[in-house]
């Protein structure tokens, strides 16, 4: 799907094209500009993939900056510009762009085990390698396999129902994994657990993430990058590296370059929200 | 849960308060407020009571005294030492088994057109949108109104009254399958793209999968619907049927027979409605962890 020459980019230094690559995107609907001249372009970085967050105001189109690098409409296509997945132009959803949402997360008709092996069903492999295969990644997102497997979503607390939504996206190893506010619902304590469990994920799955949240401390703690988006249209004001971090990231929240870009974005996005009545949820 | 009770004792903490307010539960008349499943069966006794004992006292004493004529309402009594006569006399097993058997096949063929043509529908709305007036059309024909027609096409025998059951409940049938398909969040949809399932597969493993407990759901609601047509198609030229007898009761003047035959309908139906509900349980068991 993706899979066009790679490099119409005169700038590419690698023969690698880039992970995503956003040339001034518009999207219109109607009257309403819901994004203007959003351009970026986040790098292929072999063996290890890019965390971006993303962070703006309600209502700033964060969420159809996701929405387009899926394919998803009707966000997609753009009005105007271009939005390039490995070099090629998106056409469309696929499973090498996972996507995982905040609410009506799981197929409630399927147990856990079904519901993290939906994409391998899709794809036609067989029963019982799909059922192994589920059971790994029940384990690896902290869930008990002999306990959960054979579980409906209806028994599941938020955060565990997030945990097969993890699963299910990473067993199939897209190359993106989009998250929109996934952990937005969750209590304090749930989502710092939800957090870690990504980060530690993440490593292992090589992907580039794009992650919407509301939380600048979020924001800051899983990204190597934050984006900030302005509201109204939304277009991309700020772009902001986080540098890398030895300790560990549990420390990671009590260290003073921590605080400092945190209170930095909050000053940003106080003054951008000054313009917007009520922008928490 | 207890917000009644925290909003009155603070304020009467010195009153000693009853037992009935300290109690997690909230007052029997707070809005929505579900009470107890003892309770709840108690009151519908209760009112099941209250009737009958009306019933009882307006068709008190010799037939001559009473305040209510026998030939309009007949005794409890009456009624119930008519059923002998209704079931060796008037057949009342082969016109139950008439009726059943008239609604289970038309309403079974509404089932197998009007489901998947629903699913289909529901599915690719461009389809639905050129059913759509024929469907409205449908639902809204008073269903009395299509006996003329059904006996033009069929004539008057039991062809006419299973494709009459089937013509008036596919409309239902075919809407509300189309509402449940139709009903299933975006959100699922796009999880399934996301994860590489094709059209096909969004319809057969997202949106079927979704939507049958509710098209099972509605299925079992219009099956009592269904019922209820059956008896307009017995009033014509029917040999058995639960309309047939009944109409024939009227012309006898066996106004016990009527009431009788009411209850043993609605005795039959609160079965029915029973049966399917268990085999709903069974057949959608996530279904039955939702609260």
């Amino acid at each position: 799907m993706t899979t066009q020459a790679a490099s119409q980019d005169g700038k590419a230094e690698r023969e690698l094209p880039n992970v995503v690559e956003f040339r001034s995107v518009t999207k219109r609907f109607g009257e309403n500009t819901v994004i203007r001249d959003v351009a970026f372009t986040v790098a292929d970085r072999p063996d290890r993939g890019e965390f971006v967050s993303i962070l703006g105001p309600s209502g700033c189109g964060k969420s159809t900056v996701l929405r387009l690098i899926a394919g998803l409409r009707p966000h997609h296509p753009p009005t105007t510009g271009e939005v390039l997945v490995i070099g090629g132009s998106v056409e469309g959803p696929g499973p090498d762009r996972g996507m995982v949402f905040q609410d009506y997360t799981s197929f409630d008709n399927r147990s856990v085990e079904d519901n993290v092996a939906f994409g391998l069903e899709c794809r036609g492999v067989p029963a019982r390698e799909r059922r192994e295969r589920a059971r790994e990644w029940i384990a690896r997102v902290g869930l008990d396999v002999k306990r959960d497997a054979r579980k409906y979503p209806a028994e599941l607390s938020g955060g565990m129902r997030q945990r097969v939504a993890i699963a299910r996206t990473l067993i199939l190893s897209p190359r993106i994994i989009l998250m929109d506010e996934p952990f937005g619902a969750l209590d304090p304590t749930t989502r710092l657990k939800m957090q870690e469990l990504l980060i530690d994920l993440w490593r292992d799955a090589q992907a580039t993430v794009f992650f919407v949240t509301h939380s600048i401390e979020e924001a800051v703690y899983l990204g190597d990058r934050v984006y900030v988006f302005s509201s109204a249209p939304g277009t991309l004001i700020r772009q902001m590296e986080v540098p890398p971090s030895k300790c560990p990231p549990q420390d990671m929240l009590h260290q003073p370059h921590f605080l400092g870009m945190v209170r930095e974005l909050r000053g940003t996005l106080e003054t951008l929200e000054a313009h917007v009545i009520d922008a928490v949820e | 849960m207890s917000e009644a009770t925290q909003g009155t004792v603070p304020r009467r903490a010195s009153s000693p308060v009853s037992a009935a307010q300290r109690s997690s539960r909230p007052p029997l008349f707070a809005v929505r407020a579900a009470p107890a499943p003892m309770v709840r069966r108690a009151l519908g006794l209760g009112s099941v009571l209250l009737i009958v004992g009306l019933w009882w006292a307006v068709t008190f004493g010799s037939p001559e005294d009473r305040f209510v004529s026998p030939v309009i309402l007949p005794s409890p009594v009456d009624v119930v030492t008519s059923f002998p006569t209704l079931l060796r006399e008037r057949a009342l097993i082969q016109s139950v088994a008439a009726t059943l058997t008239r609604v289970f096949i038309g309403f079974g063929l509404a089932v197998l057109v009007g489901v998947p043509l629903g699913i289909l529908c529901g599915a690719w709305r461009v389809v639905e949108a050129a059913g759509a007036p024929l469907a409205l059309f449908g639902r809204n024909v008073p269903v009395a109104a299509l006996i003329p027609l059904t006996i033009l096409w069929f004539g008057i025998d039991e062809t006419q009254k299973v494709m009459f059951i089937f013509i008036a409940c596919l409309p239902f049938v075919y809407s509300d399958a189309v509402r449940a398909i139709a009903g299933v969040h975006d959100r699922y949809v796009e999880t399934a793209q996301t994860l590489g399932a094709t059209s096909s597969q969004i319809v057969r493993k997202v949106l079927v999968a979704l939507a049958l407990p509710d098209i099972y759901d509605s299925l079992r609601h219009l099956f009592g619907m269904a019922f209820g047509y059956i008896m307009l198609a017995e009033l014509i030229n029917a040999q058995y049927g639960l309309g047939f007898l009944l109409m024939t009761s009227q012309r006898r003047g066996l106004s016990e027979h009527i009431i009788l035959i009411l209850i043993i309908i609605g005795f039959l139906a609160y079965g029915i409605d029973r049966l399917l509900y268990f085999f709903q349980r069974g057949l959608f068991p996530h279904r039955a962890l939702e609260p």
